[in-house]
């Protein structure tokens, strides 16, 4: 009889047991130099903790990207600014003490470990300079933290992420307007092509340069003074500015977001071409596909909102203004139920992480951190 | 039930253990592999499973980039590889292999060690090769070996040999003392590379040492020049006779006499930094001579009085700039503070009354830190940077001061400085920003409202970082942390023989004269093989006409404490680089403070004054030739620590940068916001 009764009490509370996740996400803040440790439990965000990065105390060296191993035993983080260089650091999860760093290349920012090689490969982004030279993706032995090799791309890679295959690794450079596709094993450039979408009517990058200067997000605005430079340079930087690439869980199709001329197109993996473009409101930036395929979202930086999208139907099904102005990041937990989104702030006004409810359509809860909320990844979730 | 619970558990176990047995093993055609620099050799590796065959099953193989390459990176699909290995540097590398897998925790990896032995040696360098040297003395050598790739090998092991050790031999330091008149041959060797000369021992005809100085009492901190000669038997200077030096003494304080403290150099100058007592003492040959010298203190110590303090308690201030004001503020004084890690702010003060110091306005630019504020000389523009910029744009802004009630934004420069500005420094109407800690941009500001950038300064030297630039007289002295010093002509005159003013002694305006804001040229410069050049700063010493550049550290060895709202503990020194052979810059002064850090400096007169955070602000007599610890040589005019209940950080000294201004020091602390202080003429009085 006992046993019965404990039987029963596990039935009826085993929905609760199974639905009560703690899902836990890493969050760069990169003006305060300093990564947080986001708890959600469905209802509420929690801070659980806040890890001090770097080894320059009175410069700012700015934690960028940050991604989880795929065992979930380490966190890695790009430092942007060195002296020169900026460094991938090695971390633990749970402990969060620091394991080991690799000097890399300028401004090192968004990285993925590849599910094939277990090679981690991340951009260098360099935002310094004239945007004239081209940059390259390192590649990183994540184990030995030792630093293999450099594969060139074009000029300011980012965003930095495989196909679950682990095969292939996608990076756009923003200021040439290319997506570029590397083969992991080989380690070299296969293909590139133009994030220009197919039907894009402003064919003249005379008038599209200056008009899209106009719209195009703050972050890679160029003022008065950019513009007479760029000008005296010579520039003829296609407007795309691309900003991100994120592969469909089905490995057919990677998705670049084209912050500078408001759209995210979708790119066939097999014909590399692109087939579809999504126009966004202003400035989109990070993107990511849910774990089922279902939902597109993507942040978008200069409009401070976050945009969700159903990839079958093409459509927009939901917008919502994030509650600071610089939208950032997003990962989507696995169970694509949440997506957790970084939003920067400006000024002194703290980070958050604002997470969405993907079924429901909603925000559900905020946690405030660090100054300039970034790069995010998502580390576990737990019963 | 439970039975089934154990059944399901032990399969597993078992599953998992079948799985674990189930593993591959690579094998490597060798256990070891040797390939010199340049030099390419091909191994074969084989991926094989449990029963010793190929375990067909592909795996990738990878080096370490700059230090060894592998070539294809991966095998064929049967497990096999045929792999060219080439080496890029000498040492240890390691050649990696990984299986690739689905499942990841499948993966199996090893490792071949390759030794890339170091190039042969190839010569041997002396510091220097004398025909001739006397008996009686010792000679300190010193060599530098250099292999095949022409790198400097300061590892190897050199043994230095006299052939005749009864008329001349080495110690284990490579001293050579000269016993007796006879002839020998040196011979340097190391690995089957060696290198000789033959040396003349002759007779010393010393027969008499003097030390030529009549002062008899200095203070702590002078440097006396012993002037000492060897002498032959007609009383005739022997020039050539090298002479040992040194001293001893009884210091004044302590009950039973400690020892005296100083510094005596290889060309007999000597420094004291405790009072007491000294014989100094010359010798050669078994000749020698000494003098007594008393050493008093320094007595350099005034008082400081605080004059004023503006109290910031929210956020950390960074540095300072204060100037008179213009138009219809004109007899007033006016500072400007910056801010750290907070929300981009400027703070203006009115400080014409020091002791009521107020802010009078506030600019706010998208930055988290505004590290740098400069004002230019005419007091009508101001230069703000930007760090952590929402946009990561950063640069710089410049503000229009000329009413700093109401300062206004003329203009954001960014352009190409998304990477920050971390310092600037405003020069007859241009700005120069360090960019990124790369380079220092240069910038024309005729026209406030349209900047426009002229030129650009940046090192060549492989992995260069830049942290700040300082300029004076058209010449532009950066601090870039390994590779030190810098000095550049941005624009100095041409040296006219008709100035007869003291600025002439500074030697570089000598080689000056052919650079300009549009194009920089270099004048000199010395490494800090530290790492630590943080701050730079030239003085022309107005007592001995020497040129120094004062070079300063920062270091944080135990991180900071800011960011977790505790105090920090950082260290670092000044030191003094003499320039007056912009040729052969050589450190000769210190000014560090133990247990404390170092930032920022200014330097009036023959005074320094500091930064030294957590050490406070400290004032530094620099009158006279520096030699030595001067820290230690009680040089101090006077510290003050700004400490405040209510600051930041409460009770925790934390001295940025400083000022003179008029009969004033204004500084910043990061804890506690703005001082204003006076040097009194009055002596401090010790406690009784």
């Amino acid at each position: 009889m006992k046993s019965y009764f404990f039987q029963f009490i596990l039935i009826i509370t085993l929905p609760v047991q199974i639905f009560a996740k703690d899902y836990y996400v890493y969050c760069a803040a990169e003006s305060e130099d300093e990564v947080a440790l986001i708890r959600f439990d469905g209802k509420k965000a929690y801070v659980e903790k806040r890890i001090q990065v770097g080894v320059w105390p009175v410069e700012i060296e700015g934690p960028h990207g940050i991604t989880i191993s795929p065992e979930g035993d380490y966190w890695y983080l790009s430092m942007a600014h060195g002296t020169p260089y900026g460094h991938l650091y090695k971390y633990k999860t749970g402990t969060d003490e620091m394991v080991d760093r690799v000097e890399l290349g300028l401004f090192p920012a968004s990285m993925e470990i590849s599910n094939s090689t277990g090679l981690l490969y991340v951009v260098n982004f360099n935002l310094h300079g004239s945007h004239e030279e081209k940059s390259t993706v390192s590649i990183v032995d994540p184990e030995e933290m030792i630093e293999i090799d450099r594969v060139e791309t074009g000029v300011m890679p980012h965003g930095s992420r495989l196909l679950n295959s682990g095969m292939k690794h996608y990076s756009v450079a923003m200021m040439s307007g290319e997506l570029f596709e590397i083969d992991a094993m080989r380690m070299a450039v296969s293909r590139k092509i133009l994030t220009k979408p197919a039907n894009n009517k402003n064919q003249s990058m005379h008038n599209m340069s200056h008009k899209n200067m106009k719209k195009m997000d703050h972050s890679h605005m160029m003022s008065n003074s950019d513009k007479k430079g760029m000008a005296e340079m010579g520039h003829k930087m296609p407007p795309e500015k691309p900003t991100w690439v994120y592969p469909h869980p089905n490995d057919k199709f990677v998705y670049v977001v084209n912050n500078g001329t408001d759209n995210v197109v979708e790119v066939d993996v097999d014909n590399w071409k692109i087939t579809r473009t999504f126009n966004t409101d202003k400035g989109p930036y990070n993107c990511e596909v849910s774990d089922d395929g279902k939902f597109l979202v993507v942040t978008y930086k200069t409009a401070g909102k976050l945009g969700i999208w159903n990839l079958k139907t093409g459509k927009e099904v939901a917008k919502f203004k994030n509650s600071r102005k610089i939208t950032h990041g997003v990962v989507i937990s696995p169970d694509s139920r949440y997506a957790f989104v970084s939003v920067e702030g400006i000024g002194k006004e703290p980070g958050a992480v604002e997470v969405f409810d993907l079924v429901k359509l909603k925000s559900v809860a905020l946690a405030e951190i660090g100054k300039q909320a970034g790069g995010i990844a998502f580390w576990k979730m737990d019963n | 039930m439970k039975n089934f619970l154990y059944i399901l558990l032990s399969s597993a176990l078992l599953f998992a253990q079948e799985k674990k047995k189930d593993t591959f093993l690579f094998e490597f055609e060798q256990d070891s592999l040797e390939i010199n620099v340049g030099e390419e050799k091909q191994i074969t590796i084989r991926l094989l499973n449990e029963d010793g065959d190929l375990a067909q099953n592909p795996f990738y193989v990878f080096g370490q980039r700059k230090a060894l390459s592998a070539s294809p990176r991966i095998s064929d699909s049967t497990g096999l590889a045929v792999v060219t290995v080439k080496a890029f540097k000498p040492g240890r590398a390691y050649l990696r292999t990984r299986t690739i897998t689905v499942n990841r925790n499948d993966r199996i990896s090893d490792r071949l060690l390759i030794n890339v032995p170091y190039p042969p040696l190839d010569r041997i360098v002396f510091d220097k090769m004398p025909k001739k040297l006397y008996a009686g003395t010792v000679t300190s050598f010193e060599v530098e070996v250099f292999d095949k790739a022409n790198l400097s090998r300061p590892d190897a092991d050199v043994v230095l040999k006299s052939s005749k050790n009864s008329v001349a031999s080495f110690d284990k330091f490579m001293n050579l003392e000269a016993k007796k008149p006879g002839k020998i041959t040196v011979t340097a060797s190391v690995d089957g590379v060696k290198k000789s000369f033959k040396v003349n021992i002759v007779k010393n005809p010393t027969q008499k040492i003097t030390i030529n100085s009549n002062v008899a009492e200095i203070r702590t901190g002078d440097v006396l020049n012993m002037n000492a000669k060897a002498l032959d038997k007609r009383g005739k200077v022997l020039n050539d006779v090298p002479l040992n030096y040194s001293y001893t003494g009884q210091a004044d304080y302590g009950t039973f006499g400690l020892p005296t403290s100083g510094l005596i150099t290889d060309d007999g100058r000597f420094v004291a930094e405790t009072a007491g007592m000294y014989t100094l003492s010359a010798s050669s040959a078994g000749f020698s001579s000494q003098k007594r010298v008393k050493v008093v203190p320094r007595n350099v110590e005034k008082k400081i009085k605080l004059i004023g303090h503006g109290l910031i308690t929210d956020v950390f201030t960074s540095d300072l700039w204060v100037w008179p004001g213009i138009g219809k503020h004109e007899g007033k004084d006016f500072a400007v503070t910056g801010t750290w890690g907070a929300n981009g702010e400027a703070y203006f003060w009115d400080v014409t009354d020091p002791t009521d110091m107020k802010i009078i306005d506030t600019v706010t630019v998208d930055a988290r830190t505004v590290n740098d504020v400069k004002i230019s000389e005419d007091g009508k523009v101001g230069v703000i940077t930007r760090e952590g910029a929402s946009n990561r744009k950063n640069g710089f802004v410049i503000l229009d001061v000329s009413d700093p009630y109401d300062v206004k934004i003329a203009a954001a420069y960014n352009d190409d400085m998304t990477g920050g500005v971390h310092n600037a420094f405003i020069y007859e109407n241009h700005v120069y920003a360090v960019n990124n800690g790369r380079k220092y941009d240069i910038i024309n500001i005729d026209d406030p409202y349209n900047p426009r950038r002229v030129g650009v300064y940046e090192l060549d030297t492989p992995g260069h970082s830049i942290h700040d630039v300082w300029i004076e007289n058209g010449i532009a002295y950066s601090s870039n942390w390994a590779d030190g010093i810098v000095a550049v002509d941005i624009g100095a005159k041409k040296f006219d023989e008709a100035d007869r003013s003291s600025l002439q002694y500074n030697p570089l305006l000598a080689k000056a004269g052919q650079g300009s804001p549009s194009n920089p040229v270099k004048l000199a410069e010395l490494e800090d093989p530290t790492g630590r050049n943080h701050a730079a700063f030239p003085f022309l010493s107005k007592s001995t006409g020497k040129f120094y550049v004062i070079g300063g550290d920062e270091i944080f060895p135990w991180g900071i404490g800011a960011l977790k709202d505790e105090p920090s503990n950082p260290r670092g020194g000044y030191h003094f680089l003499n320039f007056s052979d912009p040729e052969n810059p050589v450190e000769e002064a210190i000014y560090q403070v133990p247990e404390a850090g170092s930032h920022n400096m200014w330097i009036v007169g023959d005074t320094l004054i500091t930064g030294n955070y957590q050490g406070g602000l400290r004032i530094v007599d620099i009158s006279g030739e520096l030699l030595g610890d001067i820290y230690k040589q009680g040089r101090e005019i006077g510290v003050y620590l700004s400490l405040h209940e209510n600051g930041r950080i409460p009770n925790s000294p934390m001295v940025w940068g400083a000022q003179p201004y008029k009969e004033y020091i204004f500084f910043a602390d990061m804890n506690s916001g703005l001082y204003c202080i006076v040097i009194e003429n009055e002596e401090k009085t010790e406690a009784p």
